[in-house]
C-alpha cells in the first residue's frame, strides 16, 4: 500500500537491473521521479504484482496463528492476561446472609473437624416426641434435613481435598439425625391411627354428628355446676396458666 | 398487578406443598465456574422446578436458571462391597445426577484450611500407604515386581565379590542345647490314677 502501482514496476526493473549491473539509460531517469499518476488509496484497477487471485484473506490462518494483515481498530487495546495467582485476583464481595452459607457449619471452614462432627448428643426419642405439635415436628424434621445437608455436603468436600479422617464421626452424625427423623415419622404415624380409630368410635357415638350440619359434639348428660357462694368468692391464689408454654425447638444433635 | 410484583420477589414457583423431604443436596466446590453458579449433586427423580422451589423454600436463595445432567458411572467388576470381585459379574453403579443453578447472589466457598492436623492427615496418609504395600502382595504380578530388598541383596553381593566381606554360615539349631538338668515343672499337680 505504501508504493503506488505506477511505481512499483519500475523499482523492480531497477532491483533487477542493479543484480545484473545494468543501469538504465539516463533518459529514463526523470520518469523515475515524476510526480505520481494517482494518489488516491482506494483503486477499483486489478493489482496485478498481487499473488495469485483476489482473496484478501489469503496467508491469513488461524491454525498457524499468522495474525492479520492489517492492524484493526482494537490492536492498540493490549489483550488481558489471565491471573494464574488465585491471591492476586479481585475478591467477589459475598453477602453474609446469603443462604448457601446454611450448606456449612461455619464461615470458616468448609468442613467441620471429626471433634466438632462428635460433638452432638443423643437423637430424639419417640416418647420426646409424643407431646409435641405439628408444627415442632415439622420445624424439627427441616432442621434435619438442612443437618443432613450439610454432612453430605462437608463428607464429600473431605474426601475431595483428602483432609484425613472424620468420615466415621460425620457417619455417626448423620445417623443421629436420621433417628430423629425415623422418630418424627413414628409419631406421625401414630398420630394418623388413633385420628383414624376415632373416627371409626365416632361413626356410632351419639354425641358426636358428623354429618356436617349443627355442632359437631353435642354432650347429652351435660350438667352445669351450680356456683356455690364458696366457689364464686375471688382466690388469693392466682389462676393457673391454661396455656402451657411452648417449648423451643431445638435438636439435641445439632 | 399486585400478583405481578409478587410474583417478581422470588421466582416463580410451584403451588405442590412437600411437608417432609427425604434427600440430601450435596453442594460442590466449583472454582472454575464463576461465582454466582453453584453445582449439586441430587436423586436422579428431582427436577429443575424442584430445586428451583427447594432453594427457594428453605435456603432463600433466589435462582436465575437450572441446569441438569446425568453422569452415567463406569462398568465395574461387582459391587463395591465385595471382597474379592467375581469376574464377568458385571456392575453399574448407579448414576449421579448434578445441577448448576444459576443465582443472583454470588458465593465463594470458605477457603481451605492450610493445616489438616485437626483431621490427623499424617497418620492418615501414612495408613493409606500401609495398606497400599499389604495389599500389592496380593496382586497378581506381585512376583514379577522387583522387591524392596533387592537393593540390599545387590549391596552385599558386590561386598562379597570385592573382597571386602566373607561368607559367613548361618548357625544351624537343629540340635537341643544342654541347659543342664531336666526339672519337673508341674510338681503339685497330682494325677489321678488311671481306672481300668
Amino acid at each position: 500500500m505504501s508504493t503506488s502501482t505506477a511505481l512499483r514496476p519500475a523499482v523492480r526493473s531497477i532491483l533487477r537491473s542493479s543484480r545484473s549491473n545494468q543501469l538504465p539509460p539516463a533518459f529514463l531517469l526523470p520518469s523515475l521521479f515524476a510526480p505520481k499518476q494517482q494518489c488516491s488509496p482506494f483503486s477499483t484497477s486489478t493489482l496485478n504484482s498481487y499473488p495469485r487471485d483476489n482473496n484478501r484473506e489469503r496467508g491469513v490462518s488461524t491454525q498457524r496463528r499468522t495474525g492479520l494483515r492489517q492492524p484493526v481498530s482494537v490492536s492498540k487495546t493490549p489483550l488481558p492476561q489471565p491471573v494464574l495467582d488465585e491471591s492476586k485476583r479481585s475478591k467477589v464481595e459475598v453477602d453474609p446472609d446469603h443462604g448457601l452459607y446454611q450448606f456449612f457449619h461455619s464461615k470458616e471452614k468448609p468442613m467441620n473437624t471429626p471433634d466438632e462432627d462428635s460433638d452432638h448428643g443423643r437423637p430424639w426419642c419417640v416418647e420426646e416426641l409424643r407431646h409435641k405439635s405439628w408444627e415442632d415436628l415439622h420445624a424439627l424434621w427441616w432442621v434435619s434435613a438442612k443437618e443432613r445437608n450439610r454432612i453430605a455436603t462437608e463428607t464429600y468436600e473431605r474426601k475431595r481435598i483428602e483432609a484425613g479422617y472424620g468420615d466415621y464421626e460425620s457417619e455417626k452424625r448423620d445417623v443421629t439425625v436420621r433417628r430423629t427423623q425415623r422418630a418424627i415419622k413414628q409419631v406421625l404415624t401414630e398420630r394418623y391411627y388413633s385420628w383414624r380409630d376415632a373416627e371409626n368410635v365416632a361413626k356410632s357415638d351419639p354425641e358426636i354428628n358428623l354429618s356436617g350440619k349443627g355442632p359437631i359434639y353435642t354432650p347429652t348428660d351435660f350438667i352445669e355446676d351450680e356456683i356455690t357462694q364458696h366457689e364464686a368468692e375471688p382466690s388469693a391464689e392466682p389462676a393457673p396458666k391454661s396455656e402451657a408454654k411452648p417449648e423451643q425447638i431445638s435438636t439435641p444433635s445439632a | 398487578m399486585s400478583t405481578r410484583v409478587a410474583s417478581q420477589v422470588g421466582p416463580k414457583l410451584g403451588r405442590k406443598q412437600i411437608f417432609l423431604p427425604n434427600f440430601t443436596l450435596t453442594l460442590l466446590r466449583t472454582p472454575t465456574q464463576p461465582a454466582t453458579f453453584a453445582s449439586f449433586i441430587v436423586p436422579l427423580n428431582l427436577n429443575k422446578l424442584d430445586l428451583r422451589d427447594y432453594l427457594w423454600n428453605a435456603y432463600g436463595i433466589s435462582v436465575r436458571g437450572v441446569r441438569s445432567y446425568i453422569q452415567q458411572q463406569k462398568v465395574r467388576q461387582d459391587k463395591p462391597g465385595a471382597k474379592r470381585p467375581k469376574p464377568r459379574k458385571w456392575y453399574r453403579p448407579r448414576a449421579i445426577k448434578k445441577m448448576m443453578v444459576e443465582m443472583e447472589k454470588p458465593f465463594v466457598w470458605p477457603a481451605v484450611p492450610e493445616s489438616f492436623e485437626d483431621w490427623d492427615k499424617s497418620t492418615f496418609d501414612a495408613a493409606a500407604e500401609g495398606r497400599k504395600e499389604e495389599e500389592s502382595v496380593y496382586r497378581w504380578d506381585a512376583r514379577m515386581q522387583a522387591n524392596k530388598e533387592r537393593g540390599s541383596i545387590a549391596e552385599q553381593a558386590k561386598a562379597l565379590q570385592s573382597g571386602e566381606d566373607s561368607w559367613k554360615q548361618t548357625p544351624v539349631r537343629d540340635e537341643w542345647e544342654d541347659v543342664g538338668e531336666a526339672v519337673e515343672v508341674e510338681q503339685d499337680v497330682q494325677v489321678p490314677p488311671v481306672q481300668r
